[in-house]
């Protein structure tokens, strides 16, 4: 068919073209290069990645012998296949809708363009090539390159103090995470003999347990820090608010999930996770992120920060599928192990596709209302209403309602958590518990945290001059949010395709397919097989579970988790039939109101307001005033330090003005990111005296340098 | 001599004034509900309302002692529950407003909000005096003086202030399981007359 090595060169090829384009165009077209350019190598990579996904057939390409550090190599399998396919879906959308929103007012004729293209497309090569290394020096080169390109697209509005903190917070955080992943890289590359990860898997297999723990320990935070887990997760709501919406959609629906492929490569597929511990640990710091994370982000009303908090949930939670699924496999469980990496790797598709659809809806909202503070938003439903549609969808689909993605992610990663019974130990089965439990809650905050982003910004009174002058977004920015919203509605009803295509993912490295365990054959086999006995084929057959066969491909559309013979069904559900039947369901309502007033006559009046002369928008419910339940309820959570502020005018003997502000900082500032700070400070400063300006001194720490270079490597 | 029972406000002034004090119990012209119409209430409700509906009450201007009498039907010893009143905070819920209060300038455009914010069918009931005329407050630049000067009312609790049964008997007069003395809009009282 495709021959896809051309496909990928092609996809490069696009990219370095629209890197020389954006540098050689005016700004007008460039409008056009970075939309048309990113689209088409979106869609190149799409098809590579997706061929490599339906296929399976791995491709690798050896590009130079570096001498002592071995071969580049480029390998696609179907791990990285995935990963890739998730970023040319999300890149897609957020290329087609840059064009457009790069005319941001306060972006023309401050900032250029320019640069942003030149970026953009270098970002996005690194990326895929980061995905498909094959080796540990291509992966951290390109990891790198993805680092700082990232960080000077999240710094576009360099002028802005705010937007610089933010950035070099978020570089140096990132490049603290690269050391140790680097550490990490060089423990498992001592004993190999080559640095492609394949020689690594093999000089893995003969480890200590305590290099073991090293490696797991300096990976997982190094890559922790990328993923935006805690306690490192402060740089993903400063970084989010700071950049534009274009590039925080890239940051959390493609960057974030580089971190979990980090993890999940070197912890799953090179060095497998062998104690029970570590795995508890990734457990536990998951549950703890998503926990954190969406406490957060309830009670916070800027709409781009809020969703930075729900991506460290969703982070959260995949992590939790991945450490119960460490925990699954080291217990010899690799049925369950299965599953839960399936449902971390579901819910990672789809948090990239709903959080790229909430942050470009929230660009669009601040490209209309020039307004982020969910305060001083409201009404826009009136004014734009496809906008408000697809970010509904995002936001039903991220609260876990069905038939949207997220429900069968969440509904997947909480029923592994309840199949820890199977567990002997008893304080892994008491974790479990406990996280369960957290999950839980995070799933229950997340529609409040929801409800209450769709209704401050799109429903009620515009609280604020400009929300009330918004306007409808062009249909070049309207498009990619449908296409997203698509994509979460797809990608909801019809997990029983997407499944098997995560377990032939899966299987890369735990070889082993468990697509009988959650896709039963309902549609192929009708007589039973040895797995699925007559009667219970039987049996679901008269539940139904057969209806379509004649006219729909694929095994069935059922997900269901086969127990023992006592316990024949474990967990069961099928979002496809329940959407037929939510349409039904709607469809027939719809005609009975109709029937039944019908001879009725509907009068409309305005809302019901307390009979006050006029409603004023400052008087309506505001976003501080519904998250405020959950701020008070879990004030022990937050324990706030408060600081009050009063500023008093005085003119002429008169107090004419009264400012107050209050400013509350939580624990996690108070007792984790300020001494980090000023740790990482006083440290700066220590190191600095080194540096006096003199050459002579430079040369003699050079000479120094390679003295102890020498005497190690005589030593070893 | 004149007496009109609506416009009674109980202060007896015609006792200790009149050289023939006015027996005005005895001439059982005190009527503890007034219709404004035949049978207007039983007929906008019909069946169906007969043994629930729910109630808004609006203070437009009362001195508090006919708040303090609909309060009373809302406790144990009157209990307007088992005969299928109840109260409701919003009008869209509402299906009779109790109005009490002469409609002071100020809650003029709030009673109106309210009245026009309930569904049909609405019914309205003007309690006490005030509600029904102006009471001592009469009409000025401050006070509309009665009820039905701003929107159609259909029954009059006579009363300064009403006791609660009598309230409860307009309430049932109002969905059709009372009587209420019916007086046509013709004789409606008209504005403010002197009782000497």
């Amino acid at each position: 068919m495709f021959d896809l090595h051309r496909l990928f060169f092609l996809f490069l090829i696009l990219c370095a073209a629209g890197v020389i384009l954006a540098a050689v165009l005016p700004r007008r077209q460039n409008q056009a290069v970075l939309a048309w350019i990113g689209s088409l190598s979106s869609l190149a990579i799409l098809i590579v990645s997706g061929n490599v996904l339906l296929s399976g057939h791995v491709w690798q390409l050896k590009l130079w012998n570096l001498l002592s550090l071995g071969n580049m190599i480029l390998k696609m399998d179907r791990l990285s296949a995935l990963f890739v396919f998730i970023t040319g879906l999300v890149f897609l959308p957020v290329s087609i809708f840059s064009g457009q929103y790069m005319n941001l007012k306060k972006y023309v004729k401050r900032y250029s363009l320019r640069s942003f293209g030149i970026f953009y497309h270098l970002l996005f090569a690194s990326i895929i090539l980061l995905l498909v290394a094959g080796d540990v020096l291509s992966f951290l080169l390109t990891w790198e390159a993805m680092s700082i390109f990232s960080y000077l697209l999240v710094n576009y509005e360099h002028e802005k103090e705010e937007t610089t903190r933010s950035g070099y917070l978020m570089l140096s955080l990132s490049e603290a995470g690269t050391l140790a992943a680097v550490l990490a890289f060089f423990l498992l590359g001592r004993t190999a003999a080559g640095l492609d990860f394949p020689s690594l898997k093999t000089a893995a297999a003969g480890m200590s347990e305590a290099s073991r723990w090293a490696i797991f320990l300096l990976s997982f935070f190094g890559f922790g820090v990328k993923a935006g887990l805690v306690p490192t997760n402060i740089w993903l709501p400063r970084a989010h608010p700071a950049a534009p919406s274009n590039v925080s959609a890239i940051l959390s629906g493609v960057i974030l999930n580089l971190g979990l492929y980090g993890i999940v490569r070197l912890n799953a597929d090179i060095l497998p996770v062998s104690d029970v511990g570590a795995g508890a640990l990734v457990l536990i710091v998951g549950t703890v992120s998503a926990l954190v994370g969406i406490l957060y982000a309830t009670i916070r009303n800027d709409l781009k920060e809020m969703l930075a908090y729900s991506s460290i949930e969703n982070m959260g939670i995949i992590t939790a599928s991945l450490g119960a699924g460490f925990i699954f496999r080291v217990a010899g469980l690799p049925v369950l192990a299965g599953i839960a990496f399936i449902a971390a790797f579901y819910h990672m598709l789809n948090h990239s596709l709903y959080k790229a659809l909430l942050f470009l809806g929230a660009g669009a909202v601040d490209y209309s209302a020039g307004e982020r503070n969910m305060d001083r938003l409201g009404g826009l439903i009136r004014v734009m209403p496809w906008t408000s549609l697809f970010f509904l969808v995002g936001a039903l689909s991220i609260a876990a309602l069905p038939p949207f993605n997220g429900f069968v992610s969440e509904w997947l990663t909480l029923q592994t958590m309840l199949q820890s019974v199977a567990l002997h130990s008893m304080g892994i089965k008491i974790i479990f518990a406990l996280c369960a439990a957290a999950l839980a809650l995070t799933a229950a905050l997340a529609v409040t945290c929801f409800v209450k982003a769709f209704a401050m910004t799109f429903l009620g009174v515009a609280r604020s001059q400009k929300a009330s002058e918004a306007v409808e977004v062009t249909r070049s920015m309207r498009t990619p949010l449908g296409i997203l919203a698509v994509c979460c509605l797809l990608f909801g009803i019809l997990p029983t395709y997407i499944i098997p295509v995560l377990d032939d993912t899966i299987a890369t490295f735990t070889h082993e397919h468990m697509v009988d365990e959650l896709v039963p054959p309902f549609f192929t086999v009708t007589k039973g097989n040895a797995k699925f006995g007559e009667a219970f084929i039987a049996e679901f057959h008269d539940l139904g579970a057969q209806v379509g066969r004649d006219f729909i491909p694929g095994r069935g559309l059922v997900v269901l988790h086969r127990g023992t013979e006592r316990n024949p069904v474990v967990f069961a559900m099928s979002t496809s039939y329940t959407f037929v039947v939510l349409i039904l369901l709607l469809a027939g309502s719809i005609i009975l109101i109709r029937i039944l007033t019908r001879v009725r006559t509907v009068t409309r009046g305005p809302a019901w307001a307390g009979g006050v002369r006029q409603l004023f928008p400052n008087m309506t419910y505001t976003a501080t005033g519904f998250s405020n339940p959950v701020r008070v309820i879990f004030q022990a959570v937050f324990r706030p330090l408060i600081f009050d502020e009063m500023k008093e005018t005085v003119a002429e003997h008169f107090l004419i003005a009264v400012k107050s502000q209050r400013k509350e900082v939580y624990i996690l500032e108070r007792t984790v990111f300020s001494p980090g700070a000023k740790l990482a400070q006083s440290l700066a400063t220590l190191l600095g005296r080194i540096h006096s300006g003199s050459v002579n001194l430079y040369a003699a720490y050079i000479l120094i340098a390679l003295a102890i270079v020498l005497v190690i490597q005589r030593l070893m | 001599m004149l007496f009109h029972d609506q416009r009674c406000i109980h202060c007896y002034r015609c006792l200790r004034q009149l050289k023939s004090p006015l027996e005005w119990e005895s001439q059982g012209n005190y009527k503890w509900a007034v219709s404004l119409g035949t049978n207007k209430g039983e007929e906008k409700f019909g069946k169906s309302f007969r043994r629930s509906l729910h109630l808004r009450v609006v203070d437009a201007g009362a001195c508090g002692a006919c708040l303090s009498e609909i309060e009373q039907i809302n406790k144990p010893y009157y209990n307007m529950h088992r005969l299928g009143f109840f109260l409701t905070p919003t009008p869209r819920d509402a299906d009779v407003l109790l109005v009490a209060g002469p409609v002071t300038d100020h809650m003029r455009l709030p009673l109106l909000k309210a009245y026009e914010a309930m569904p049909a069918p609405k019914g309205v009931l003007a309690l006490g005096a005030c509600a029904i005329f102006g009471g001592v407050f009469g009409t000025s630049f401050a006070s509309l003086g009665g009820v039905s000067s701003l929107i159609p009312v259909d029954i009059l609790v006579p009363g300064c202030p009403p006791p609660p049964l009598a309230i409860l008997h307009a309430l049932l007069a109002l969905v059709g399981r009372a009587e209420a003395e019916i007086c046509l809009p013709a004789d409606a009282p008209q504005g403010v007359e002197s009782h000497v």
